[in-house]
């Protein structure tokens, strides 16, 4: 029902916006009507118009007017299609639309791959190839920005600090609730004929191309603002909500991740805001950033978009990273090894991404001096990052390793970042990046760190928080034939992709010449091995919320906080306010104890 | 069971400890917003180094620059009686910061008149400052929205001194609002 | 306790073993396995050979952290419905000093050497014997041949000398587009309202029909027929250059 209202108060949000800008072009005596121009001068008020339609206006608006704010009647299943303002409830919305949205991007993967099977054109042209290949690759990032952070940071971060919610449960649901908005926008873009920029929606491209862009940018925009939202609001909660006694180096390490992520997400998002922005400008009002022959600069755009971007690669692997150590912790039985140099390790990615993102400039006419500094900060990268893979070796070293499904993707995450990584070391070195660059080579190291580490991490910790987000186990055999499934076609498809990157394969091409087609159809069939293990996991994940067994409050017998409560937690989580009293992994330590939840005199 | 406590939800949580947590939140807020401004006066100085259109009016510059910084005064003065309790003061002075608002506003706009003749958005220069003025504008837009519903809640009672953080909030970000013209103004009139 | 330790030692002297034994075997395969294809520039033996070295070195890393998951996985592993827990080991000062120390030496040493020496050498020699201007638009490749002075617009195919430095100087008319000749391991965007330019030296004859790797494809995305934007490459002797240089000439007198 809300959405429903949401939707009208968009399309009428939509409609004024748009007649605004219309009577004010008629009144300056331009052509009134212009389909850009228009929706560019909509978008606020679309936005707008839906966040208070869906609820907003509703459930937290009209106190400002004077007004009682509606009390929250919902119940059941359909708080879930409602503006809730439950941080369990947000986290299950955000983890059922960005799997959606993952599904989705895959299936498009699945229609590039078929028409990469073979050399010439199999079913598309280069037109609606380049139109699959950018909405896959921006939903795809999409999820790997958002989904971990947007899922399961909401849902278990207040729990394993102890707080009743975040820090600010309404701008929670509104960060939500753009989603929604990015969906659409993106849909739009679909609907007007695709756009053929690439995630990366290079300038002077972007301006030019056709209106599919221009939804494009507004998607990323949103997506950006929804992003910013959460920050503010994870960064707050870390701040001001932990319970008494969860000091700093007792804070579990999925929390730091999520932690230092949203400082990225608070200070690097903008730029993305800010790129967006100079794009539709120049689409809608013919401004002139990145037009050569009006003095602008065709490479100011790519230095905003990867002053944006490189710093979200690590927003996208670095919640991967906490819940692999974390995982990895909880299944050896065995406290996480160098804790403290795993933080460190964090905040020296994250500080440090902030001066490598010209290394994706290389070959784009960068002043030449440049090209050392960025190799060296890029290659001085790995040493932070080389500090996880230290604490996630020490931690299985010497454990006793259980492999339940939820630690089978945290190796998985560790095996697969291992040639992410190493190949990161690779592309940095510009002499050698001038040859890789914008070929498969990239595409195979991309997906080695993003999808190899950040999705694999997605999965990890689909499996190991499903019994506490919804009160039942999830099938345990069907996970591992999943695991199996997915590592093998994961690596049969990217691992040759290096190969034929090396061998003259650029990315983003339709066609390529013969010799590589035996090359492209092996990794088109392990392409489409690799997209049907995931139908085991939806059956598995459906069939298990529907059918599952119950599950108890601590199926792993892990010793952070979200496991001291009933599964799913009460409202609020926790019926006594925690003490915590010690670290979060208090493995083989009888005595110690990471927290008190006895009602206190 | 759920409806009850949703609807009781937070109420058990200290004044005090809500008013930390939301001043907090709005520090996060104003710095991640002030990215923004710094991502901006980079592109000006990426793409222009320090030129300057000549046709850019320094009046109406100096004018509007005066205008706000006298409104970020007001809007002290309201959070100060707020404190006090005085609340026909903060009224007052938050009409006083809107109609200054509102006056830079209608500054902006007769500039924007001026500069579509003499630098239109299709020069660089014309893209800087339309996109600079533009974007702080629309801050001072929602800063304005933010200012009239506190002033109307004040007006009506709702807020009180002793939870003055609608009016303790907005002021806030009208000094940010401020503060990033104080590096806006020199950025794009005087540095030449 | 004591009895854990002698176990760590076991342990430890079977990963050693393993990883030494596996970082041999990755070492023989890459020295014995050519990954590269055709390489025909001065520019293609330095991006080569940075590559091969950076195999190298990170061969050891690669096995270590294989061999060290692999082994513990099979070695540490209990099942499922064990809940005893291991001894509580949070830190190993040696080992973590030791890893800092590698990843940092490594990490520094990879910066000036394949990184700095491969820019220097890209860069040392900035006197070419030729110029060709290359100007990219959608979807085409021009190429003018500044000395020779003469044009192809919407170019089938590039033709060089053997054995020159070449200078090329690359913009584009519209969006970004990538200059790319796989079997030079040259690539340079073009750029509208910039002039970038990339010298090599040609060092060996061949064309597409012959490997694939002689064609200049755009390597930027820009666009619908960004797929097709590709051209030949052909490497001539200088003889045969200057014969095919005349005949152009010839033919475009006569046209």
């Amino acid at each position: 029902m809300s959405i429903l209202k949401g939707i009208v108060g968009g399309i009428l949000g939509y409609l004024l916006g748009a007649a605004l800008v219309t009577s004010i072009r008629a009144a300056t005596g331009a052509e009134p009507w212009d389909f850009e121009v228009a929706t560019m001068g909509a978008y606020l008020p679309t936005v707008v118009g839906w966040l208070l339609g869906v609820g907003v206006w509703e459930y937290w608006a009209r106190p400002w007017f004077g007004r009682e704010a509606k009390p929250y009647t919902t119940v059941g299943w359909r708080r879930y299609f409602n503006f809730d303002t439950d941080h369990k409830v947000i986290g299950i919305q955000y983890l059922v639309s960005f799997l959606f949205l993952f599904f989705l991007a895959g299936l498009f993967a699945m229609v590039m791959r078929w028409e990469l099977m073979n050399p010439g054109r199999d079913i598309l042209t280069p037109s609606s190839y380049n139109g699959f290949m950018s909405l896959h690759g921006t939903m795809m990032v999409f999820v790997a920005v958002a989904a971990i952070v947007g899922a399961f940071g909401n849902y278990i971060v207040p729990i394993m600090i102890g707080a009743d919610d975040m820090a600010f449960p309404k701008l929670n649901a509104l960060s939500y609730w753009l989603v929604p908005v990015v969906v659409a926008f993106l849909t739009a873009s679909f609907l007007v004929g695709g756009y053929d920029t690439g995630w990366t929606g290079y300038a002077p491209l972007s301006v030019t191309t056709r209106t599919g862009a221009l939804f494009f940018n507004l998607a990323f925009l949103t997506l950006g603002l929804s992003s910013i939202v959460g920050a503010i609001n994870f960064l707050t909660t870390v701040h001001k909500m932990r319970a008494p006694g969860m000091t700093w180096s007792r804070l579990p390490i999925f929390v730091w991740s999520i932690y230092v992520t949203s400082w990225l997400s608070l200070i690097f998002t903008q730029f993305i805001a800010l790129a967006m922005l100079m794009v539709v400008f120049a689409r809608t009002l013919g401004m002139a950033f990145f037009e050569a022959a009006a003095g602008g600069d065709p490479l100011l755009y790519q230095n905003v978009f990867w002053f944006y971007s490189h710093p979200a690669v690590y927003i996208m692997i670095l919640p991967a990273f906490g819940v692999t150590l974390e995982i990895l912790s909880h299944f050896s039985r065995k406290p996480l090894f160098a804790y403290k140099w795993a933080v460190g390790g964090m905040i020296g990615i994250a500080a440090m991404s902030a001066f490598v993102w010209a290394h994706h400039m290389f070959t784009s006419g960068m002043p030449d001096v440049l090209l050392k500094p960025f190799l060296a900060s890029t290659e001085l990268i790995s040493i932070p990052t080389g500090l996880i893979m230290l604490s996630a070796l020490g931690t299985i070293w010497q454990g006793r390793l259980r492999l339940h499904v939820p630690m089978l993707f945290a190796l998985g995450v560790v095996f697969n970042f291992l040639f992410g990584g190493i190949t990161g070391v690779f592309l940095a070195d510009a002499p050698l990046d001038i040859q890789l660059h914008d070929t498969y080579f990239v595409v195979a190291h991309f997906h080695y760190v993003i999808l190899g580490g950040g999705i694999f991490g997605l999965f990890a910790a689909v499996y190991y928080w499903f019994p506490k987000m919804t009160g039942r186990m999830m099938n345990e055999t069907l996970g591992k034939v999943h695991f199996w499934w997915m590592i093998i076609g994961f690596n049969f498809t990217f691992m040759p992709m290096f190969w034929i990157g090396m061998n003259g394969m650029n990315r983003r091409i339709s066609d390529y010449v013969p010799n590589l087609g035996g090359t492209n159809r092996m990794i088109s069939l392990a392409g489409f091995f690799l997209g049907m293990s995931f139908v085991i996991f939806l059956w598995n994940y459906i069939y298990s919320w529907w059918r599952g067994a119950d599950a108890p409050s601590n199926p792993w017998g892990a010793t952070t906080l979200e496991w001291m409560t009933s599964s799913p937690p009460p409202l609020e989580n926790f019926d006594v306010i925690p003490e915590v009293v010690g670290g979060p992994y208090t493995y083989g330590d009888k005595s110690a104890k990471h927290a008190i939840l006895e009602p206190r005199l | 069971m759920t409806a009850v406590g949703h609807a009781a939800h937070g109420v058990h949580e200290a004044p005090a400890k809500r008013l930390g947590i939301n001043r907090l939140g709005l520090w996060f807020f104003i710095l991640s917003e002030s990215i923004l401004f710094v991502g901006l006066l980079m592109v000006r100085f990426s793409l222009l180094g320090t030129y300057i259109h000549e046709e850019l009016s320094q009046l109406i510059g100096l004018m509007i620059t005066v205008i706000l910084l006298a409104s970020s005064f007001t809007a002290y003065q309201a959070e100060r009686s707020m404190a006090r309790g005085d609340l026909g003061a903060t009224k007052r002075n938050l009409l006083i910061t809107l109609g200054l608002g509102t006056v830079f506003i209608a500054g902006v706009a007769f500039e924007w008149h001026e500069a579509l003749e003499a630098f239109p958005p299709s020069t660089v220069f014309g893209s800087v400052f339309f996109t600079m003025t533009g974007v702080h504008v629309f801050h001072v837009l929602t800063g304005l929205v933010m200012l009239a519903i506190v002033h109307r809640r004040v007006r009506r009672h709702e807020t009180t001194s002793t939870d003055s953080w609608p009016v303790e909030a907005s002021v806030k970000y009208w000094h940010f609002v401020d503060v990033a013209w104080v590096f806006f103004y020199p950025a794009l009139y005087l540095i030449s | 306790m004591g009895a854990e330790r002698s176990d760590n030692r076991v342990d430890l002297i079977i990963v050693a073993v393993l990883w030494v034994a596996l970082t041999g075997a990755g070492l023989w395969w890459a020295t014995v396995t050519n990954l590269h294809p055709i390489g025909a520039s001065s520019n293609a033996v330095i991006s080569d050979e940075a590559f091969d070295l950076l195999l190298y070195l990170s061969m050891p890393v690669t096995t270590f952290v294989v061999v060290v998951l692999g082994y513990s996985v099979l070695r540490f592993r209990v099942s499922l419905d064990e809940t005893e827990d291991a001894a509580p080991v949070r830190s190993n000062r040696l080992f973590i000093a030791m890893w800092v120390l590698i990843t940092v030496g490594l990490s520094v040493y990879v910066i000036f050497n394949p990184g700095f020496t491969g820019l220097d050498a890209l860069a040392a020699d900035k006197n070419a014997e030729m110029t060709i201007e290359v100007t990219a638009s959608q979807w085409r490749w021009d190429y003018r041949y500044v000395e020779e002075n003469i044009e192809f617009l919407d170019a089938d195919g590039l033709v060089l000398p053997v054995d020159t430095r070449i200078l090329f100087k690359i913009t584009s008319q519209d969006v970004i587009h990538s200059f790319w000749v796989p079997a030079f391991r040259v690539k340079k965007d073009a750029v509208p309202g910039l002039i970038t330019e990339v010298y090599m030296t040609t060092t060996k004859l061949g064309d597409f029909a012959q490997d694939d790797g002689f064609r200049n494809q755009c390597a930027e995305l820009c666009g619908t027929g960004h797929t097709r934007m590709r051209t030949t490459v052909t490497v001539l002797t200088r003889v045969d250059f200057i014969a095919w240089v005349d005949a152009q000439r010839n033919a475009e007198v006569s046209g």
